[in-house]
């Protein structure tokens, strides 16, 4: 497998950190190297948050993305995207929140812009918010398809209490389901 | 000997550290980017029967942690440096006192409050003088996840042997960075504690403050027979205050000298792809990864022959080698996240005033790019 570079992006407090998490440790588990870093504001809560997630087989010294090389970007929150976008690789797809994120124009000519409200999935269809992070994690990889998908289920669900687990289950298959129709 | 793989970040790293190097006592004030250590320090002690306490504030952490250290056992505080700007005066008691206690800084922007959640390297100098007065501190810096590790180990051993405080430097960025990394076994580390000296003899033989000039105090765990009086003022051999002038010479002396005089157990560095370098860069911490990225690409994509010098130890500074290299070396680009902290020590350790620098203090780290373009303007 080549470098993966992908980037979460959203606001404090929405839980975007874990699913970089997730995917660094499968990653490793699958024998290579992952990193995971987060920077945020000191608002913690409601300041732009942005996690980089780098896959590869070789090792990896620098621990965030370089401008650039971002070859997948996912934003619930429109500070956070219009912040971080700059360092997405031409061409390369970025999935956004309809609700609160948008996307200019030029936007669109310059990326491959994917709207599948993530939020309202968790929310409605999973019924509850903070099963967004795994529903983000899905559309991630069914896009990249950088993780073997058992594997990352897998990683996920050692991450989350044994009461949770059925519901993160179903936020992953919604994620999936969505984003494989939005691939169509 | 076996390792042991674990995925997880910096602080976490250095709490488990901490724990594995048969620390029993924290206590500390949560400060961002360091609450993490306090976080899992506290799920941990109280299994093994040590205790975690979170303090009102920064400056009774510290007392708190200097206590326990006081009182025979392995002892931890944890901070980032406005904690540190607040623990300074009882950092010096520890120095006076000659009480063991590693203490970790995390670095965010400063000064003062700074950019809490951002990386900085700028508590470097701050880290060889917190306090007023004369002393010689023990400084480590972290470069890599596993170092987050042993050199916390590493750093309550130097406390046992030199019986003073350890300042253990992370970053923002190897704080919070999550990925592999590869430890040495339980075991291993077991096996490399070595405990502080103790006194043997007849109670009414000892004398804590009468150690040989190069050596430190023999502080024994309390409540064990042995009476002794603790106290920041100048003091003579059984711990009393003195003004007497011979007696207070020699005890600041006797500071600088038991770390002067053992440096060789103390220093430690990574010399990287210097052998057949032609151009020396100097950095330490998390900056060190995106130097050796840098040296990679120079390398293969520009013909450019760069090597990395990363002191791991910071205070005493490898002034030795550092001389050597300044010699060898004619393009020397020091590299740090303040304005040239470190710098200074490098020219004055190799006693030449043309090193160039690059530096960042605005709370982002250097990208490999900005050291590249920096290297091949030399």
């Amino acid at each position: 497998m080549s470098k993966i570079v992908m980037r979460f992006t959203g606001v404090g407090g929405q839980g975007v950190l874990l699913a970089g998490e997730i995917f660094a440790a499968a990653k490793i588990k699958a024998g290579g190297y992952g990193v995971k870093t987060a920077t945020y504001t000191s608002q913690v809560r409601g300041g732009p948050t942005v996690v980089d997630i780098q896959l590869d087989d070789k090792e990896i010294w620098y621990p965030y993305a370089i401008d650039g090389q971002v070859d997948f970007m996912l934003s619930v929150a429109d500070k956070s995207y219009q912040l971080f976008k700059k360092g997405v690789r031409e061409g390369a797809t970025i999935v956004v929140e309809p609700n609160l994120v948008s996307p200019t124009d030029e936007d669109r000519k310059k990326w491959n812009i994917v709207e599948i409200p993530i939020i309202t999935i968790a929310k409605e269809e999973v019924g509850n918010v903070i099963t967004q992070s795994v529903v983000a994690l899905a559309i991630a990889n069914t896009f990249t398809k950088a993780l073997d998908e058992d594997l990352l289920i897998d990683t996920m669900l050692s991450k989350v209490p044994a009461k949770v687990h059925e519901v993160n289950k179903k936020a992953y298959e919604l994620g999936k389901k969505y984003a494989l129709e939005a691939m169509k | 000997m076996s390792t042991r793989e674990v995925i997880t970040s910096g602080n976490e790293l250095a709490a488990r550290a901490a724990v594995d190097a048969g620390c029993k006592f924290f206590a500390g004030y949560p400060l961002t980017p360091s609450s993490e250590i306090m976080h899992v320090v506290s799920d941990l002690l109280p299994t093994i029967g040590g205790a975690a306490i979170q303090m009102e504030d920064e400056i009774a952490g510290v007392a708190a942690a200097i206590g326990a250290g006081m009182s025979g056992v392995r002892s931890l505080t944890a901070t980032s440096g406005p904690g540190i700007s607040l623990k300074a005066e009882n950092l010096g008691l520890a120095q006076m006192t000659e009480v063991p206690l590693v203490v970790i800084n995390v670095m965010r922007g400063g000064p003062s409050t700074g950019l809490p959640t951002r990386v900085a390297q700028g508590d470097v100098a701050q880290a060889k003088n917190p306090s007023h007065g004369d002393y010689k501190s023990i400084t480590v810096c972290a470069g890599t996840l596993e170092e987050c590790y042993t050199e916390t180990v590493r750093a309550f051993n130097l406390a046992d042997r030199f019986m003073q405080p350890v300042f253990v430097l992370l970053d923002e960025t190897l704080g919070h960075m999550h990925a592999k990394a590869t430890l040495p076994s339980l075991e291993e580390v077991q096996a490399s504690i070595v405990p502080r000296k103790t006194f043997d003899g007849a109670p009414e033989d000892y004398l804590p403050y009468g150690a040989e000039q190069d050596q430190p105090a023999v502080l024994n765990p309390m409540f064990q027979g042995y009476r002794y009086h603790y106290t920041g003022l100048h003091h003579g051999p059984d711990g009393f205050p003195t003004e007497e002038i011979e007696t207070c010479r020699l005890l600041i002396d006797r500071l600088f000298r038991k770390v002067d005089e053992h440096k060789d157990e103390i220093e430690s560095n990574e010399e990287y792809m210097l052998d057949d370098a032609d151009v020396l860069l100097i950095g330490y911490g998390s900056a060190s990864l995106a130097i050796k990225e840098a040296i990679r690409t120079l390398r293969e994509e520009h013909g450019i022959k760069a090597g990395l010098f990363r002191p791991i130890t910071l205070w005493p500074s490898p002034e030795d080698r550092l001389y050597e290299l300044g010699q060898k070396f004619d393009k020397v680009l020091s590299i740090e996240l303040n304005q040239g902290q470190y710098l200074e020590e490098v020219q004055r350790s190799m006693g030449r005033r043309d090193i160039q620098k690059l530096t960042k203090t605005n709370g982002r780290p250097f990208s490999p790019a900005d050291i590249i373009e920096k290297v091949k303007e030399l």
